[in-house]
């Protein structure tokens, strides 16, 4: 349990640090059971700040999407940190940037959340539809999710709002943070891969009707990618003109390119955390061809991504003795 | 205007008739949403749920439009796409989505005689008939009433169908309309007096049901006094610069021109594109008028509350909601606005 008076205090003491620019963490939005990311410049802005299962973003997008404008001359760049409200996936995205050597350990202050999971937005929208006011959601000890609505109070078992990609994950505490919040979390027992493992015994033929009925509705907007915590290149290869990897026209063959060419790119990067799915206006299963790949990554070379600043990328790394045994 | 009823039972009759004639557009439930597709059967249609996703804008304003092919070599050659124009019938659009084409009409069929009329668009536009249907249950982030127009307005369509229990209540509105009912067999009855005031009543509690207001009075002489304000960095600081909020709005129609080209066969293709994102204004030479999210968020609210109006006198929403439903950092343009409204300029 998280309690939110701890978290305001931590993140008042965080943003008022010397070396601390602003702290982002969670507020509630203006319907429904939607949040939004807050931002603290002062102890002040604390205030607005929560958290519930209902805190699903993953916040690691944002430090690498402060705009670095050209400095003039005489000015010094500031290199003050930020301060990030993170859970278990949110840290592993961070963990994994700063091994790119995207971000430097000392760029960030994480704040560490041990997460129970979070509710799919698209699941409890559809259980609950129309709340036009902010509606919030806490956990008990029965594995529940408790809620109030127009002053009856419900009770759903955590099973039916829990978002898929929480049902895999291994790490809910943050394995990298500053401060923690609260006790660490139980371990859990994931299933392991599930949706994947569902998707591995149909026929090719099946499998590609599946994704052709995705991909072709794809609009291309790219929010999988901006939501994406490890998509930050400076210029994507879906935008470059020339050589123009992936053409603009919206179909099934460039749609497809885009899809597949985003699941590779985070071949042993991608931390799980869901983001590219829950943004996704159009439904498509995105993490399922992520979890492909990590799975695939996990059992040819046992490597998993986001967990220790020092160790090396997946793709920069070599080891002799990797369980793959295609080449002996 | 010719006020009709149909039998709720008699619809499927209805579209099968229409679809045999000419070709037929519809709601249809695919992966969980909703989208506008070709009708094959009419049990196809889904008028549950409100709105498509992607907005009808899709179907006259394509994603991706070749505007002309070419062959390379000996036999080269240009060729113009040949824009059928035949009657194509929409059916179940909603008005809010129906005021979007008359919003962004002006930017593509010309203001005076001298514009440049878009022939994909136009074509596009003309061979449309648009039967309507009002919206019984607004969503919770639907704010039309915002803009003076109403889940039953009729003026954006050429028939529009209100569900009022058994029966739609049908109002033939334009020209197009009447011809499109004259060419199908007599399945309609004269409405009566009362069935009329169901409609209207229908009208009524619909327009009850929505709780969001946009506060637009004074927003475009704000607007005017804030390019510069700090408020814009706020406003942006959790954009993520996705395309969400202008590819689903009905009446976002930036495009960016692309030759696509194979070895011997190539074409030139206009495709949907968005202010959101960085590369939107990046210059050959580099430079970058919108350096930022800040620039960026800020251009498509001016363009939506300032420049619109100040241009063509309309704001460019429509109240459907879908940028608020589904941006992934919940940037709800209701409250950007009420915000523009407390700033100090």
């Amino acid at each position: 349990m998280v309690e939110n008076k701890e978290l305001i205090r931590v993140v008042e003491e965080t943003v008022s640090r010397d070396d601390v620019k602003y702290v982002i963490g969670f507020k509630r939005s203006t319907y429904g059971f939607q949040i939004k990311p807050a931002f603290a410049y002062s102890a002040k802005d604390a205030k607005e700040f929560f958290y519930s299962p209902l805190c699903a973003k993953n916040l690691a997008t944002y430090p690498l999407l402060e705009e670095k404008l050209p400095l003039r001359r005489g000015e010094e760049a500031e290199l003050k940190k930020i301060g990030i409200v993170v859970k278990g996936c949110d840290s592993r995205a961070i963990i994994q940037i700063i091994q790119e050597k995207g971000l430097e350990r000392e760029d960030v202050v994480l704040i560490g959340i041990p997460c129970k999971g979070v509710i799919d937005p698209k699941k409890i929208a559809k259980r609950f539809p129309k709340q036009s006011k902010f509606v919030d959601v806490e956990e008990n000890n029965n594995d529940e999710y408790v809620l109030e609505i127009g002053g009856t109070s419900h009770k759903i078992p955590k099973d039916e709002l829990l978002s898929d990609v929480c049902k895999s994950c291994e790490y809910p505490n943050p394995p990298l943070y500053d401060i923690l919040i609260g006790e660490a979390e139980e371990e859990f027992q994931p299933e392991h891969f599930n949706r994947v493992d569902e998707l591995e015994e149909k026929t090719i033929e099946e499998r590609w009707e599946y994704w052709e009925k995705h991909f072709q509705n794809c609009i291309r907007c790219y929010a999988c990618r901006e939501a994406c915590p490890l998509c930050y290149c400076k210029t994507c290869m879906a935008d470059l003109l020339d050589p123009q990897w992936v053409r603009r026209s919206v179909n099934l063959s460039e749609n497809t390119a885009w899809n597949v060419m985003r699941a590779f790119h985070l071949a042993g990067r991608c931390i799980s955390c869901g983001e590219c799915e829950r943004a996704c206006p159009v439904n498509i299963p995105l993490m399922e061809l992520n979890k492909f790949i990590e799975k695939e990554v996990k059992e040819m070379f046992d490597y998993t991504a986001g967990l220790d600043t020092e160790e090396k990328p997946f793709l920069g790394s070599f080891r002799p003795d990797d369980p793959e045994d295609f080449i002996s | 205007m010719e006020q009709l009823t149909l039998p709720k039972e008699k619809l499927p009759e209805l579209l099968g008739e229409i679809g045999s004639k000419f070709e037929l557009i519809g709601p249809k439930e695919e992966n969980g949403f909703l989208a506008f597709r070709k009708i094959n059967d009419p049990k196809e249609v889904n008028l549950e749920i409100l709105l498509s996703r992607v907005p009808p804008k899709s179907l006259i304003f394509q994603q991706t439009e070749t505007l002309f092919t070419y062959a390379k070599g000996k036999d080269s050659k240009v060729q113009s796409p040949k824009i059928d124009e035949s009657v194509r019938v929409i059916f179940g659009i909603r008005p809010c989505d129906a005021r979007g084409y008359d919003i962004i009409d002006p930017v593509f069929m010309g203001k005076k005689e001298s514009d440049y009329i878009d022939p994909f668009y136009t074509k596009k536009r003309n061979r449309s008939i648009l039967i309507g249907l009002s919206c019984n249950e607004p969503d919770t982030n639907c704010f039309c009433t915002s803009f003076d127009d109403s889940p039953a307005n009729t003026k954006h369509v050429d028939i529009l169908f209100t569900d009022i229990g058994d029966t739609f209540f049908v109002e033939v509105v334009t020209e197009k309309g009447e011809d499109l009912i004259k060419n199908l067999s007599k399945i309609f009855s004269k409405a009566t007096e009362k069935e009329s005031t169901i409609r209207k009543e229908r009208e009524k509690t619909a327009i009850e049901v929505i709780s969001r207001k946009m506060n637009t009075e004074g927003t475009v002489e704000k607007l005017n006094k804030m390019f510069d304000h700090e408020f814009w960095i706020e406003a942006a600081r959790s954009c993520i610069g996705c395309g969400i909020c202008t590819y689903l709005c009905p009446t976002c129609h930036c495009f960016d021109m692309q030759d696509e080209s194979t070895l011997k066969l190539g074409g030139r293709v206009r495709v949907w594109d968005s202010c959101m994102y960085e590369e939107y204004t990046h210059h050959a030479s580099g430079h970058n008028p919108r350096p930022s999210r800040m620039n960026r968020v800020r251009n498509r609210v001016y363009h939506k509350f300032n420049y619109f109006p100040k241009n063509d006198g309309i704001f460019g929403c429509t109240g459907c909601g879908r940028c608020i439903d589904y941006c992934p950092v919940n940037i709800d343009i209701i409250e950007v606005i009420d915000k523009v409204k407390e700033v100090n300029v």
